[in-house]
């Protein structure tokens, strides 16, 4: 599917999604205007609205790179949850424990973050090489254990006794990437990367293998791609990026800890992204842009029109499902369509 | 009580949800649906379960309301899925989202609470003590005394074994996964057979989903289904949905849930011991692929 058409799909499920919110609301007996405005408000309309919602971007558009080029290499990694949080621990526990000076620390804790997140979606893609495990249930089984597995570390063994809930303590001040006005600033580091990636996918050898692994593995491996070596790669890679998405939340987010439940649903937030952009690396983007400002948004609806901002979770599986309908519609209907107008065209020629 | 009769009880308990979700799995299984929505079915049904029975203070209706909601979802993931012919797999994961963040949602703007609901209001779902057989000891203990849809799951076991592999319908679900052309040369039509199974797998879904919050613990937590849907679908995939099958692993993912419980009060960290499904599916998931292997050469 041409960028073009994608982006047309990508809107129109976006638009059937808002109206079926909208009716959402008003059953609920809310104003839809109301909460529509409080979503603006709070994501775009001012300065402070505009820097959540580029916060809550950032680590979307790491996680919803790492479903997407998984996924667009034929590598069903669903382990984003488990992966971000692996690596905001090794970042959080880097945090406080590193004593080298900033410029060094800084890029140690992102790259260990990568590398942790690495090494949990290299452990489903070492069973899939070694044992032939399916990496779309191991990854899911890993993420349940790499949620209890964090909890046991901040309720044991690293818990901060003077929190009030199961947490580190906070890592060293000058680790931080926030501003004083809170501002993430590894948003310039996650769009580098996104870029970075979008130059993989466009201009490497390996992004190209791994599209083509993608629409046909067989195929791909008659081709000459080395089948096995790139799917271990693109697991990395996209463990890679949860986890470095994990470790910029712990340094640039408001926390500076890693506390229970952090991060809440960014990984699961990632997997939407690549399946509304359809594995896109641009579109993965854009998309994670708009989630960010819901996100950002919603947290304000709840305080001005009392509906809960677990709402956006609904919308945004709305979203996702009006999407993929519209796609499998057009696809559905659209080929019917053609394969008619084709049919006619012989029928009259001969 | 003793140990063992508490461990054997406790894993029956467990197994009951994954058992009956993965029962409802085998039909879609057999029609050639991937069905990874089993997961949000069942927490859908956990939820409206207890919407149900608190507001109408009875637990039937609380069961009834688990199977229409979840049938609603399944009904919405066929109508994509199979109607159309959107990525099952795609749909399958927005299904569950939707669940779970609607269930999460309804449980803010129902409740007003946040995490979990519990109330004495929700009637649960009654336990059955079997005539005669509740007053010998021990044994008595261990096979009397369960929720209803403790027994309901085994028979439904034997009963799903028998509808896929003895009746005409069973026969036609199975064609339908093996070659859909040619069933529809013989009339059937395979879009209105894999419908029927979706729909069923959301039936026993709502039922799993009922046991999980009126049944074993009279509540609603946020996300309360915690991967049993994917522990069956795992099972499904394991012993390619052979009802019996499922019921014996069932049985044994039950048993690992309940040592994570039972374990909770020593000196392991419940959180090591909460793994240990999870660790247990990667296991068998392990064993089934080596055995795939071998017979393969």
């Amino acid at each position: 599917m041409s960028r073009f058409r994608k982006f047309i799909v990508g809107i129109l499920g976006l638009i059937v999604g808002l109206i079926l919110s909208i009716l959402i609301v008003k059953m609920q007996g809310k104003s839809p205007l109301e909460v529509y405005k409080a979503l603006f408000g709070y994501s775009l309309g001012s300065l402070l609205s505009i820097i959540s919602t580029l916060n809550a971007a950032t680590p979307l558009i790491l996680t919803g790179l790492s479903a997407a080029m998984a996924w667009d290499a034929g590598a069903i990694n669903l382990g984003q949850p488990g992966q971000f949080l692996i690596g905001a621990i090794t970042a959080a526990l880097l945090g406080i424990y590193l004593p080298f000076p900033v410029w060094i620390s800084i890029p140690l804790i992102l790259i260990g973050a990568a590398a942790a997140g690495a090494l949990w979606s290299g452990l489903a893609a070492f069973f899939r090489q070694k044992y032939n495990m399916d990496e779309f249930v191991s990854t899911l089984m890993l993420n349940f254990i790499a949620e209890y597995f964090t909890t046991y570390l901040v309720t044991y063994p690293f818990l901060d006794p003077k929190a009030y809930v199961a947490s580190t303590t906070a890592i060293r001040k000058a680790f931080t990437l926030a501003t004083p006005d809170q501002f993430n600033k590894g948003i310039y580091l996650a769009v580098l990367v996104a870029i970075f990636t979008w130059w993989i996918v466009k201009r490497w050898g390996i992004g190209y293998e791994w599209h083509m692994i993608g629409l046909n593995q067989r195929f791909a491996a008659v081709g000459g791609c080395k089948t096995e070596r790139d799917y271990s790669l693109a697991m990395l890679y996209s463990g890679a990026l949860s986890g470095l998405a994990g470790g910029i939340l712990i340094l640039g987010g408001t926390q500076h800890r890693f506390m229970k439940g952090i991060g809440g649903n960014f990984g699961w937030d990632g997997v939407m992204l690549a399946m509304i952009a359809n594995n896109d690396v641009i579109m993965t983007v854009i998309f994670a842009f708009f989630f960010g400002a819901l996100k950002a948004g919603g947290i304000g609806m709840e305080f001005d029109t009392s509906v809960p901002s677990e709402f956006i979770l609904v919308i945004e599986a709305i979203i996702v499902i009006s999407v993929v309908a519209t796609r499998a519609t057009i696809d559905l209907y659209g080929g019917k369509l053609k394969a008619l107008v084709k049919t006619r065209r012989v029928v009259k020629n001969s | 009580m003793n140990f063992f009769a508490v461990l054997l009880k406790e894993s029956i308990n467990s197994a009951t949800p994954i058992l009956l979700a993965a029962l409802g799995g085998a039909f879609t299984y057999y029609a050639n649906v991937f069905n990874i929505a089993m997961e949000g079915m069942m927490l859908t049904g956990a939820y409206f379960g207890v919407i149900g029975s608190y507001f109408f203070g009875s637990w039937a209706i609380g069961l009834l309301f688990a199977i229409i909601s979840s049938i609603i979802l399944s009904t919405l993931f066929s109508f994509f899925a199979v109607y159309l012919h959107s990525d099952e797999f795609v749909t399958g994961i927005a299904i569950n989202m939707l669940a779970l963040g609607g269930t999460t949602y309804l449980l803010r703007s129902t409740f007003h609470v946040k995490g979990a609901f519990i109330s004495s209001k929700i009637i649960s779902i009654p336990s059955w003590k079997i005539p005669f057989l509740d007053h010998i000891p021990l044994l008595g203990k261990v096979i009397s005394g369960y929720s209803a849809i403790v027994y309901i799951g085994f028979l439904l076991a034997i009963i799903v074994d028998i509808v896929i592999f003895h009746t005409s319908f069973g026969l036609r679900l199975r064609a339908t996964g093996e070659e859909e052309v040619a069933t529809r040369s013989l009339g059937i039509n395979p879009l209105t057979v894999k419908f029927i199974s979706a729909v069923l797998s959301g039936l026993f879904c709502g039922i799993a989903g009922a046991f999980l919050s009126l049944g074993y613990i009279n509540l609603f937590s946020e996300n309360m289904s915690n991967g049993r849907g994917w522990i069956s679908l795992t099972i499904i995939i394991l012993v390619k949905a052979r009802p019996l099958g499922i019921l014996l692993l069932s049985l044994l993912f039950g048993f690992f849930g309940a040592l994570g419980v039972m374990l909770q009060n020593s000196s392991i960290p419940p959180q090591f011991t909460s793994m240990a499904p999870y660790i247990a599916t990667l296991f068998a998931l392990y064993v089934y692929s080596k055995q795939k292997r071998k017979g393969s050469l």
